[in-house]
């Protein structure tokens, strides 16, 4: 005579049940990452058989010129390091970096020059860009209009903004700083979206949010515009506005 | 002992995308949870002691999650999550019902205590063995068997319908034992979630 199952017994298989039913495939985006990650691995150095490292060196024989050799080896690397860095703080020459202080201040600066328009061939541009990188077009999608422009130079970077307005008239300053590599900028809370990772951080009573796109600095600041609307607004992308 | 095959690791994304869904409650979260897992694991040749890749890859999985939690927690200052201000995914799943359920449970389980979690996401999500997720999470089966018990009684529990909720107070007046079976059925029925608290 078989046992009736009990409640516990029927939550138990019901929740197994459950979980086990669920079968929702993971995003493209995340398929297509992962590939590329194994694409860029198989790309890669041939990689040794790591079970062969531990008899490769238990093999290799104990060299007195060899030992002479790495120690002379890193003598020549010690020297090389001491002199650039002795040329690097001795030279002066070069442009003192970008801080983020610097970076956010033309975001809330009074446009120079009219706004850009939307672009003809994407219609989540605009035709303004730094070096092929293009600013977004947001008024359909967030009601913010781009109502202006200005070009600075800052700290030896040409820095371009944008300017975007809201219905209320709040008002959106988007930087994209010029030059290879991007100024760092340290300090404030990070936060990951999509492998990107978004630096929040306040600067003269406004909130700031910077990020990386296609190797350039951008920066996004306005005032009385919280850090949850700059960090939405900066983590679209036209690839968003192409998959809704 | 063999080598792994980072050609093999793609038919995997699905199912450990699920499992990094329950165990951080938020899908953008558990898409940086995947990426890093991934990148972890190619970081250098592995090789492993079985045939399946499933339970290494979920004790990768395991990893990244803690190591991620303890870095987060280390953050200096927060003033909002992403999830709060990024829209998800566009795209709908498949199902929408069946994509709310998920969104539901998945938060639930998010919520346990982390051993409770893992031990649940390791057999009921990935659909480990007993003895796999033993050893991806490195205890002993007899623990995972309590974990995963008491990680179900929770779930369970925390997906009835509170007490005083619509549906509770339209039951008739000599209430039915609401068992989760019967709720499953219904949700079939109307598409309703179960704990919505909907007639």
């Amino acid at each position: 005579m078989t046992e009736r199952p009990t409640q516990i017994d029927e939550e138990q298989r019901y929740v197994a049940e459950l979980l086990r039913s669920f079968d929702a495939p993971a995003p493209a985006r995340l398929h297509r990452r992962v590939e590329s990650l194994v694409a860029d691995h198989n790309k890669g150095p041939a990689r040794r058989d790591p079970r062969s490292v531990g008899r490769a060196w238990s093999r290799r024989p104990f060299s007195v010129l060899g030992f002479v050799g790495a120690g002379a080896a890193a003598a020549v690397v010690v020297v090389v390091v001491v002199v650039v860095a002795l040329a690097v703080v001795l030279s002066g020459s070069s442009s003192p970096p970008l801080n983020m202080h610097q970076a956010a201040a033309p975001t809330l600066r009074a446009a120079t020059r009219s706004a850009p328009r939307q672009s003809s061939t994407n219609n989540a541009e605009l035709t303004a860009a730094v070096n092929g990188v293009k600013f977004p077009y947001w008024e359909d999608r967030f009601g913010w209009r781009s109502t202006g422009m200005r070009s600075d130079q800052i700290a030896g970077r040409a820095v371009t903004t944008v300017f975007y307005s809201d219905a209320s008239g709040r008002r959106i300053g988007y930087a994209i700083i010029a030059g290879h590599p991007a100024p760092r900028i340290n300090g404030g809370a990070v936060f990951w979206h999509s492998g990107v990772p978004y630096r929040v951080l306040t600067e003269n009573g406004a909130a700031v949010v910077s990020w990386l796109r296609d190797g350039h600095l951008c920066v996004i600041s306005g005032r009385g515009v919280s850090s949850a609307t700059l960090l939405r607004l900066a983590s679209w992308s036209d690839r968003d506005a192409s998959a809704s | 002992m063999r080598t792994l095959d980072p050609q093999s690791l793609t038919q995997h994304v699905d199912r450990l995308y699920r499992a990094a869904w329950a165990l951080c409650g938020s899908r953008e979260d558990a898409e940086d949870l995947v990426q890093e897992t991934f990148t972890r694991v190619l970081a250098r040749p592995r090789v492993l002691s079985g045939d399946d890749e499933l339970y290494y890859l979920m004790r990768v999985l395991r990893n990244t999650f803690l190591t991620s939690r303890r870095t987060a927690s280390r953050r200096p200052i927060t003033v909002a999550t992403l999830e709060d201000v990024v829209a998800a995914d566009p795209r709908p799943l498949g199902q929408p019902e069946q994509a709310l359920e998920m969104q539901e449970v998945y938060a639930t389980i998010a919520t346990l205590p982390e051993d409770r979690r893992l031990a649940l996401v390791a057999v009921d999500v990935l659909g480990l063995s007993y003895r796999e997720a033993a050893r991806a999470l490195r205890v002993r089966e007899a623990t995972i068997t309590t974990r995963l018990f008491r990680a179900r009684k929770q779930v369970a529990h925390e997906l009835e319908p509170a007490p005083g909720s619509p549906a509770s107070a339209d039951a008739p007046v000599a209430p039915q034992p609401h068992t989760p079976a019967i709720r499953r059925e219904e949700t079939r029925a109307s598409g309703v979630l179960p704990g919505r608290g909907t007639p």
